[in-house]
């Protein structure tokens, strides 16, 4: 049998391509029955990513130069070190960051940041390195009763010389806000700018009054730029030294030139111009492209660096002689991901930040590579933003969704799978039945990788190498016993083995394979559990021995031996001291009491016995250190998981903690990735622990039950683990180890509507790619089609001339087993305002291929389509059609308008449940509508009056709607159907308000987590919506009790977390658009809540001593709803 | 291809002998700053997690520094600057220290004249609007539009 098997193993264990496990296995989850209801709890499950704004200073201390990157609501702060970027602080604003500026005050060693919101608020905030704290040094409301919003953005811009900062926050109005001499800032005032349709301000350097370069366009369209200076005493603006008439058409963005060059750089589509006060003045052509971004390569300003629209990175070199700009040159570099902003780092280094794609790390080389290009990617930064739709993927109908979003726009448009958990990638399998245990060895103490893989089964044991082709073959460790199940294997201390057995401990050469020395356990006794370390060993037989032995001159010294009173279930003795072969404590799992015992080495003492209560036994124990905190964890054979936090001199446990991982045993064993520690539980539902932010997190596996898992790293590959299944060993590397797992699918044309289709096992989306030739520009529209696991491409339409997929899902029809794809398109034609022709296609999927089997012109955009009732439903301009499945008399299909309903503005989205159908219009919020059968007619039951401009709805149940609309609000709305009066009966009621301040374009029914049946939680239902920042949020509605005591929660937080540059977590919250601003209701801020568990254990006493209610139950609460997400 | 293309034609531009462009462009990006950082033969792509910043501190600004913006509207803010400028000018040419504008106007507000619903108590030096307001000579009142003058009072309320 050996043979056969020996000659087996090596083909199939033969490391193949990487394949991905895909497929998730777990008992059914219990259906959510429960329906949603107008309590709302609304938490970020992947936080904004698309990059607004960066810039390079000297922020968190005098010799410290750091990144500061604005992620739309939060800002991240980064070191620039010899290693690379190294990431310090993530910092939540309450506002939406409109414009981030450092500077530095007169007779400050360090940068202050200046951060305006778009509501109008800002702070100027210092860094106290002493205490890593942010402090105020500034507030305050920017705000104007009267005035209109500027269109092309807000503008805040700071004094070279540190005398204002000025903004453009409405047109025909300069704020200034003065500093005074010892650097305060004073009463901020408005000036009158005569320019109503300004581009860009900039500050110009050297100047002896503040002067500010403006580019703006007349009312002929014509493009200018003109130079005021700021009189400070008379609050009023000088005329300037110099202005410039009839620049480039395109021109857009000024760059000021550091003194003493001095003057500006007009960035337009066709000429780059550099003009000063001197009339100094240079132009150079070139290739027609809008530049978006730019940044500063030298301190005097003598070269940059610009980002267009595609991509392309150019530099901008400002030849000069005795001070005297003497010409321009621009050169092409290479390609980046579209730029919102760059940063020049230092050595050649560069930050790309991007709205439209991944930002980037990218250096600068002097020689280019084979394609030309200068540029070399070091890093991307995952961007999910803009997510412009997505949809919820549960390959495996158990309640755990992935969602596909449509990323990225142009050229940096993809796919995006995002799932909550760790995916194992398969490297190798072979089929093997009965393994009992698994673990690495490598061929010498100090070999950086493992060389053999033990692998016991309940009478043998075998062994495993790898060979120079790197595979795995069957090998002999002839001092080691291969005729016994092996209970633990270890390398230990002067290039030794270690094989505990039943009978006995041996002790085995690396270099002679031989044994050196035997243990031999008692007679009438053997061993039951054991473990040991590089040079310790700890077993236990049966009668509650415990046996301690020590490696010392190639011996193995039985050192100390106790009974305890019942019998021992586990041991370890993993080092979490600062000696990483030796241990000083040792934890041990007992029968009868079920306690876990902590024992101090070498003498076996009792410190510290912890009961765990109910009759489950401790089936396995870890002594473990991740993120430099100790923590015992024990799991029991039910699936359930203790943690402690161990006191690694004192042996002392402290916060302990129960989880539900599994339903059965679970084994535990640490394992490292990419130089960290974490620990992989196995069981029925097996789950990586990990830490993040100094607190344990659990992430699910992609695996089916797993009974044992030991690290394997290897040359060939690296931090890979091998993983004991039912009937397989196989060998397969882990994802980041991070909550949220992200895949790309590059697309390079922008996907903007996504369907998945179970059945057919494709997803389909709408996309389109914009072409741009020498002389005009132009887009072509496609549907696609993908398989839904591998995400292979397997088919595609291409749609008419100017002809836009607006919306696809996935039905099917009455009398008709098939089930279609629906698009829904416009003809948008460049000389019409409204689409008023487009179609509906319905396609079958036949062979991997999309069919297309019927068309139907519509008079106008199709911009939702729903199936409804075995019907078609669509949006289609200002009317709702619903459509009949008819069949032909030639068996063909068609689709027949059966009834309408008209009065919308546009209706832009829709949703159905039952009869009743939820209209989201462009500029009408909710309606309701209905579908009467017996008269074949749609009629409207109910709106919302207010007039918000809706970006997504979804309908929470029968009675409640959920929408999202442009100024960053979400509501929520309830039908009055038990109302008096008709009138009453006919208005949608708003019952919960809340300012999300992030773009919804997305709001659908799903979760991104596994389901616990025995979890409170695993009954909540969930909404899940993607924004255009990139953020997946979740909305979950809570039974009123839970809603009650979270609201009491938050209101209890918002006294010890505070808004940073104090800004108000309130107002923040508070729902806000053009007409009104209404405190948030019946929405909680789950990002807040959550943020308890970030908490030190004093401050959370404080805030369970404001609460009523113990710290521990509060703690088990709040960590239950992070596992909504 | 947008993207595709536009590399293409951006390279295109500088490259009519590509062997020239390469040693420009090369000679160009010579010296970039350096001071230190990035030197590392091989940049750590991960250097650790962010840490969320929770801000437990107090974060109200020092005092005097939460900042707003002076309501008086910017006709009237230049009317009184040019107006205080004249009387700069009075003030040198008359006894100097009798110079509060604040009683003055407080006077006036005394003879009913002025529209403001809002008694001006008279402080000095005030930067509220509503007591500048009242600094406008009679005259001055008097050539103003209704249309004007109801501006103001919104204004300054």
């Amino acid at each position: 049998m050996l043979c056969t098997w020996r000659g087996e193993v090596p083909a199939s264990l033969l490391l193949t391509s990487s394949r991905t496990l895909s497929t998730l296995h777990f008992p059914a989850a219990a259906e959510t029955a429960a329906e949603m209801s107008v309590w709302n709890y609304v938490v970020t499950a992947h936080k904004p990513t698309s990059v607004t704004h960066s810039c390079v200073g000297n922020f968190t201390g005098p010799n410290q130069l750091n990144l500061i990157v604005a992620k739309c609501t939060r800002i991240e702060i980064h070191l620039l070190t010899p290693q690379g970027l190294q990431p310090m602080i993530d910092v939540p604003i309450y506002g939406r960051i409109a414009t981030l500026e450092l500077f530095r005050p007169h007779n400050e060693t360090q940068d202050f940041l200046f951060i305006a919101t778009e509501r109008y608020k800002f702070c100027v905030l210092q860094w106290d390195a002493e205490k890593s704290e942010l402090l105020t040094r500034a507030m305050g409301d920017v705000s104007d009763r009267i005035g209109r919003p500027t269109d092309n953005g807000q503008i805040g811009i700071i004094d070279p010389d540190c005398r204002l900062i000025g903004l453009h926050l409405y047109d025909g109005l300069f704020k200034v806000i003065p500093f005074d001499i010892k650097g305060q800032l004073k009463e901020a005032f408005n000036i009158r700018l005569e320019e109503l349709q300004v581009l860009d301000i900039k500050f110009l350097y050297g100047c002896v009054k503040p002067t500010i370069v403006v580019l703006y366009q007349d009312n002929k369209d014509a493009r200018h730029v003109k130079t005021y200076e700021v009189a400070l005493k008379d609050k009023d603006f000088v005329e300037g030294p110099w202005s410039q008439n009839n620049l480039d058409n395109g021109a857009g963005l000024l760059i000021p030139v550091p003194a003493p060059l001095g003057g500006v750089i007009i960035i337009g589509e066709e000429t780059i111009v550099y003009c000063n006060a001197n009339a100094t003045f240079r132009a150079i052509p070139i290739k027609q492209s809008i530049i978006r971004a730019y940044g500063r390569v030298d301190p005097d300003g003598s070269r940059y660096l610009l980002g267009d629209n595609t991509g392309i990175l150019h530099l901008l070199v400002l030849t000069h002689e005795r001070e005297r700009v003497t010409g321009l040159k621009i050169e092409y570099l290479g390609e980046t991901s579209i730029a919102s902003s760059i940063s020049y780092l230092d050595n050649g280094v560069v930050y790309v930040g991007s709205r439209f794609g991944d930002s980037q790390l990218v250096k600068l080389n002097l020689q280019a590579d084979t394609s030309g290009s200068y540029v070399e990617v070091l890093e991307r930064y995952v961007n999910l933003g803009p997510i412009v739709d997505f949809c919820v993927v549960d390959l495996d109908r158990q309640g755990q969704g992935q969602v596909v979003t449509c990323s990225g726009a142009f050229k940096d448009g993809s796919l995006r799978v995002v799932r909550n958990g760790i995916g194992i990638n398969e490297q190798a399998s072979v089929e093997l039945q009965g393994i009992k245990g698994l673990w690495s060895l490598k061929s010498s103490f100090n070999d950086p990788y493992d060389m053999y893989l033990v692998v016991s089964f309940i009478s043998e044991t075998r062994f495993l190498a790898m060979n120079m082709e790197d595979e795995l073959e069957e090998t002999e460790i002839e001092g080691f016993d291969a005729q016994t199940q092996t209970l633990f294997c270890q390398n230990a201390i002067s290039d030794l083995l270690v094989q505990v057995t039943a009978n006995s401990v041996r002790l085995v050469s690396c270099t002679s394979r031989e044994l050196v020395d035997q243990w031999n356990a008692p007679e009438g006794y053997s061993v039951n559990v054991a473990s040991a370390n590089a040079s310790q060993v700890l077993l236990a037989t049966g009668g509650g021995h415990l046996v301690y032995l020590e490696i010392r001159d190639s011996k193995l010294v039985e050192v100390k031996h106790i009974q305890l009173e019942h019998e021992i279930s586990c041991v370890d003795l993993n080092p979490i001291g600062e000696n990483p072969q030796y241990s000083s404590l040792a934890a041990v799992g007992m029968w009868t009491d079920i306690s876990v015992r902590i024992l101090s080495l070498p003498d076996l003492e009792l410190k510290r016995k912890e009961t765990l209560g109910g009759e489950i036994v401790p089936r396995s124990v870890l002594l473990c250190t991740l993120e430099g905190i100790s923590y015992l964890l024990c799991a029991l054979g039910d699936g359930h998981l203790f943690s402690f936090l161990l006191n690694a001199s004192s042996g002392d446990l402290s916060d302990r903690k129960k989880v539900s991982l599994g339903t059965q045993p679970i084994s535990l064993r640490t394992f490292s990735s990419k130089g960290t520690t974490h620990v992989f539980a196995s069981s029925d539902r097996p789950t990586v622990i990990y830490s993040s932010n100094k607190k344990l997190l659990y992430s699910n596996v992609n695996l089916k039950e797993v009974n044992h898992m030991c690290p394997f790293n290897t040359a060939a590959i690296p931090d890979s683990l091998a993983i004991a299944k039912e009937g397989e060993l196989s060998i397969g590397t882990i994802d980041d180890i991070q909550k949220l797992h992200i895949r790309t699918i590059p697309l390079n044309e922008q996907a903007r509507r996504i369907c998945h289709q179970e059945q057919s096992r494709t997803l389909a989306f709408c996309s389109f790619k914009h072409n741009q030739t020498s002389i005009e520009e132009s887009e072509t529209h496609f549907v696609r089609l993908l398989d839904h696991q591998t995400f292979e491409f397997l088919s595609i339409y291409q749609l008419d001339p100017y002809e836009h997929g607006c919306s696809i899902i996935s039905c099917s029809f009455s009398d008709d087993n098939n089930v279609y794809y629906c698009v829904g398109t416009a003809y948008v034609l460049p000389e019409e305002n409204e689409p008023t022709k487009g179609r509906i296609l319905v396609f079958a999927v036949e062979d991997g291929r999309l069919q297309l089997i019927v068309e139907k012109e519509t008079k106008g955009a199709v911009y939702s389509l729903n199936a409804f009732n075995g019907k078609l439903l669509a949006a289609i301009n200002q009317k709702i059609q619903l459509y009949k499945w008819m069949l032909r008399e030639d068996g063909s299909h068609e689709l027949q308008s059966e009834c309408g309903h008209h009065g919308h503005i546009l209706a832009l989205y829709t949703q159905t449940r039952g009869d009743f159908i939820v209209v989201g219009d462009l500029m009408k919020s909710i309606s309701l509508l209905v579908y009467k059968h017996e008269e074949s007619a749609i009629e409207e039951l109910a709106r919302d009056y207010n007039a918000n401009w809706m970006s997504a709805v979804e309908m929470l149940d029968d009675e409640i709607y959920i929408g999202a609309e442009n100024n960053y609000n979400i509501f929520t709305v309830r039908k009055n159907s038990d109302a008096a009066t008709d009138e009453e009966r006919g208005r949608l009621e708003v019952v919960g308000e809340y300012h999300l301040g992030e773009f919804v374009n997305r709001l659908r029914h799903g979760s991104l987590v596994m389901r616990l049946p025995d979890s409170e939680m695993g009954q909540i239902p969930t909404v899940i919506f993607g924004t255009i920042n990139g953020v997946i949020g979740i909305i979950a509605s809570l039974p009123h009790d839970q809603y009650v005591f979270l609201e009491k929660l938050q209101s209890t937080l918002v006294k010890f977390i505070k808004g940073v540059g104090n800004l108000s977590h309130e107002q923040w919250r508070s729902f806000h658009n053009d007409k009104k601003t209404s405190e948030a209701r019946n929405f909680l801020d789950g990002d807040l809540i959550e943020s308890f568990l970030d908490l030190s254990r004093s401050k959370m006493e404080e805030v369970s001593k404001g609460m009523g209610v113990p710290v521990e139950e509060l703690s088990k609460r709040v960590e239950e709803l992070t596992r909504l997400h | 291809m947008g993207a595709d293309g536009g590399g293409g034609g951006g390279r295109k531009n500088s490259s009519p002998a590509a062997k020239p462009a390469e040693a420009r462009v090369g000679s160009l990006l010579a010296g970039l700053p350096s001071r230190g950082n990035f030197v590392s033969d091989n940049i750590a792509s991960s250097m650790g997690g962010l840490q969320v910043y929770v801000c437990l501190h107090e974060t109200a600004p020092p005092e005097g520094q939460v900042i707003d913006t002076d309501t008086t509207n910017i006709l009237i803010r230049s009317l009184q600057l040019s107006k205080q400028k004249s009387e700069a000018k009075d003030v040198g040419s008359r006894t100097p220290g009798e110079s509060s504008k604040g009683k003055r106007s407080a006077s006036r507000i005394s003879d009913g004249k002025n529209p403001s619903k809002r008694p001006n108590t008279g402080s000095t030096a005030g930067s509220s609007s509503l007591e500048e307001t009242s600094v406008f000579s009679e005259q001055t009142l008097q050539s103003f539009t209704d249309e004007l003058i109801a501006r103001l009072i919104e204004a300054s309320e």
